[in-house]
């Protein structure tokens, strides 16, 4: 009953917990995801499972949770979050050269259709570089800004 | 002193009472506006049309008359009396929408907050903008245009067995973008019910959820997220089904998520779960709509795609989404006995990168090669196998040698199953039988609520996994008697084939009562729990399964010896399809009860279903058992029908 009462008021006092979280360089569940950990990708799943905690699914009218507005992610955070969360399909994708991660992390850079091979090519020839530590973002984003076409799509990041 | 505390523990109490109507504070309201909007709603019935019994989420009391609304959060409702009262809810409604509260990022206006009721009470009522003021909504608005919607999919997980949260399976949303295509999915929105709670023992949560402990919630988050969650961890594969509904129906499912987005309701496990609530939801899209009203005692997720699929034209388009392991096992399935090898001694690091094994194969072939290692190692990382010194290492020269070949591979997907989750069987049965044990002859009615056992047709269901919930038998015996036979409450059993890459345990559950044999001569209905595990093994063409157990039971009646008997045991079977249609099951099991009543009891078993079209079956079975040093035979003959 306790933990009932808990819940409850965890997800009552959702809107000013989120408030509180909105400083550390960015959000929430974002900067739990940056803390750049192996087992990260599996700690934000496991929050989002059919029965789990709801302080950290991002609710629907929740205000602003920092990397999330009502529940959208907010535009500079989207890359990133896609990012951190689809990391091995991505580097699968990446060094095949394909793939569907791969698209989609195009789609979200803005990547454009006469760009796309240069881009599937330069991550490709790069992808140890970019996955050699936990840091893939900041690792992309020198990748990109080595390239002289390419390097336009290393601010969505 | 003692004054001034009275005085504010009253302005305290008066301030936690009257809150909620401290928020809505009523500027400029027209009353007599507002009474002829309340007199035209009374005059058109509006209270009572579907659509506003859907959005207040009413349902028709069990017993007496009347209606009550499921949503628990009681800021939900506008009135007083609005959880019991659709026509008070109503006019409090009517009332809310002069509210001057100003939206913040911790409160809305109620125009905005219950949007689905202002645009469905404007749409009938016509509001004059000059007397009743709109608010603008921005943050729906913001909201809607990030979601950029251009459709809704419903999205089915299927089974899984190893939480009992999701074993029937589980059902979302997703808001398909505008400036999304087939390849750029992932990027979609879920609409996902769920209860919330950090429960991390699936049992507790199950026990839980039967008895709606905890509140269940809407959230939006990234479809990825599901996605990984299913297909990578959960190894379940993913249907996504696209539905055909108008720009208009599919705003109004929207407008009512936003509604639904900051309230909770209490999960119940069975019917009011994550696919009832779903379907509640959907059902807003059309006024003549009504998925819930078909499900009174329980809702199963493939149950709830069943009522939406039966809809006509609803559903534009179906997506198979094979999980990562299901189409790891399709590639592997694909190469050669000596590449599958190489494949194998890389993920474990028996095999160098750089072996002249793979460095002799042309590029096509290696590259595929080191693409099934990747699956293969992943799916090794996340189920946690920990066997290999440094994985990530392993991952990154995997990663690297397929990023030096100039190849781009051919997509492998796996092929989608001829039967889609919602054209399997009816997930109740009714069987009428009859058959002879010991020499007496018998009748035999048994109806079962849900779902599947490893005798039914699998089309449309997982290979192998066996829910059997509230199963019951009873039979009438020629000399007279008419007693229960078998009151299962739940019978669990998961056959996951074991091959050179995967080797999940196979299990099986149950507990419930059954007929047993006591010393005394009496067959008692004795409560019986039992546990198993083991391991199970197929052909590659799925048409046999075999498998060995070891087996724990546990019976209770205090016609036993001692009044329990305690054994442990083993038993294997083939479970064989010798046409789609025809299916054999042979097994043998032995149990040594060694506390308790004592007793060595072996059964022999062969049991055939026969499937006359989709929903009506023919069982035969047939069993040699030995039980208290006694021998006997049994058969039973039955028709099967599901729905």
């Amino acid at each position: 009953m306790k933990k009932i009462i808990m819940t409850i008021s965890l997800i009552a006092a959702l809107p000013t917990m989120a408030m509180a979280a909105d400083n550390v360089g960015g959000c929430g569940v974002g900067s739990m995801i940056f803390k750049g950990q192996s087992g990260v990708a599996p700690q934000i799943l496991a929050v989002t499972t059919n029965g789990s905690s709801g302080n950290q699914t991002f609710g629907i009218t929740t205000g602003t949770l920092g990397c999330t507005s009502d529940g959208m992610v907010n535009s500079n955070m989207k890359a990133s979050l896609f990012i951190q969360s689809n990391k091995d399909q991505l580097a699968r994708d990446m060094s095949a050269g394909s793939g569907e991660t791969l698209a989609a992390l195009s789609h979200l850079l803005g990547v454009e259709a006469q760009d796309q091979i240069a881009f599937n090519r330069l991550t490709k020839d790069n992808v140890e570089t970019i996955f050699a530590t936990e840091e893939v973002i900041v690792a992309l984003r020198e990748v990109l800004a080595s390239d002289v076409t390419l390097s336009r799509y290393q601010t969505a990041l | 002193m003692f004054l001034k505390w009275r005085v504010f523990t009253t302005y305290i109490i008066v301030y936690i009472f009257l809150f909620p109507l401290q928020n809505i504070a009523y500027a400029a309201v027209d009353n007599t506006y507002l009474a002829e909007l309340i007199a035209k709603s009374r005059q058109l019935g509006l209270a009572e049309r579907p659509m506003w019994q859907k959005l207040g989420h009413y349902v028709p009391n069990l017993v007496f008359s009347g209606v009550h609304g499921l949503v628990d959060n009681p800021q939900f409702y506008n009135a007083p009396d609005g959880k019991y009262n659709p026509q008070s809810e109503l006019e409090a409604t009517l009332a809310s929408f002069y509210s001057d509260i100003e939206e913040s990022n911790e409160q809305q206006n109620p125009q905005c907050l219950f949007i689905a009721r202002f645009a469905w009470l404007n749409h009938q009522l016509a509001f004059d903008q000059d007397r009743l003021p709109y608010q603008k909504c921005a943050r729906y608005q913001k909201w809607y245009s990030a979601l950029n919607p251009s459709g809704l999919s419903l999205i089915f997980a299927s089974a899984y067995l190893n939480n009992p949260s999701s074993m029937y399976g589980h059902t979302l949303m997703r808001v398909d973008a505008k400036d999304q295509d087939e390849h750029t999915r992932l990027l979609a929105y879920a609409i996902n019910f769920a209860a919330n709670t950090n429960e991390s023992n699936g049992l507790m949560f199950a026990i839980n959820g039967l008895f709606g402990g905890y509140p269940g919630a809407f959230s939006i988050l990234p479809y990825y997220v599901k996605v990984r969650e299913y297909s990578d961890f959960e190894n379940r594969d993913l249907w996504e089904y696209q539905l055909n509904l108008s720009p208009e129906e599919m705003d109004r499912v929207l407008m009512h998520a936003w509604e639904l987005g900051s309230t909770y309701f209490q999960y119940f496990f069975f019917d009011e779960n994550c696919s009832y609530q779903l379907l509640s939801l959907l059902q807003v899209a059309r006024p003549e709509l009504n998925f819930t009203n078909q499900f009174q005692w329980w809702a199963i997720p493939a149950d709830t795609l069943r009522v939406v699929t039966k809809q006509k034209d609803i559903v534009r388009k179906v997506v198979y989404r094979p999980s990562s392991a299901t189409t790891a096992k399709h590639r592997l399935k694909q190469l050669a006995d000596s590449e599958r090898d190489i494949v194998r001694k890389l993920s474990i690091q028996d095999l160098k990168i750089n072996d002249p094994m793979l460095s002799a194969l042309p590029d096509e072939r290696a590259a595929a090669v080191l693409e099934a290692s990747q699956d293969y190692v992943s799916y090794r990382r996340l189920t946690e196998k920990n066997d290999v010194v440094d994985s990530s290492m392993l991952a990154r020269k995997l990663l690297k040698a397929r990023s030096h070949l100039n190849v781009i591979s051919p997509s492998l997907e796996a092929p989608v199953p001829e039967t889609h989750p919602d054209k399997g069987h009816g997930s109740s049965r009714l069987a009428l039988g009859a058959g002879q044990s010991k020499s007496n002859n018998f009748q035999e009615l048994q109806a079962r609520a849900t779902y599947h056992d490893i005798m039914d047709s699998d089309n449309g269901y997982i290979r192998g996994a066996q829910i059997e919930s509230f199963s019951i038998n009873l039979r009438h015996y020629d000399f007279g008697e008419t007693r229960v036979e078998r009151f299962a409450l739940i019978d669990i059993l998961s056959l996951s084939p074991r091959d050179e890459f995967f080797k999940p345990m196979s299990w099986k559950i149950s507990a419930g009562w059954q007929r047993t044999h006591s010393l005394n001569g009496t067959e008692p209905l004795a409560f019986s729990m039992n546990g198993s595990a083991g391991g199970a093994w197929s052909n590659e063409e799925n048409t046999s399964l075999w498998y060995a157990l070891l087996d724990g039971s546990s019976q209770f009646n205090s016609n036993l010896g001692n009044g329990y008997a305690l054994g442990a045991g083993a038993s294997a079977g083939l479970v064989f399809d010798l046409r789609s249609s025809w299916r054999i099951h042979g097994y043998v099991r032995t149990l040594r009860y060694f506390l308790g009543q004592l007793d060595t009891s072996s059964t022999l078993g062969l049991e055939q279903r026969i499937s006359l079209g989709k929903e009506n079956a023919i069982r035969f079975d047939l069993a040699l058992s030995s039980k208290l040093l006694q021998n006997y035979n049994s058969f039973t003959l039955s028709l099967q029908h599901y729905f």
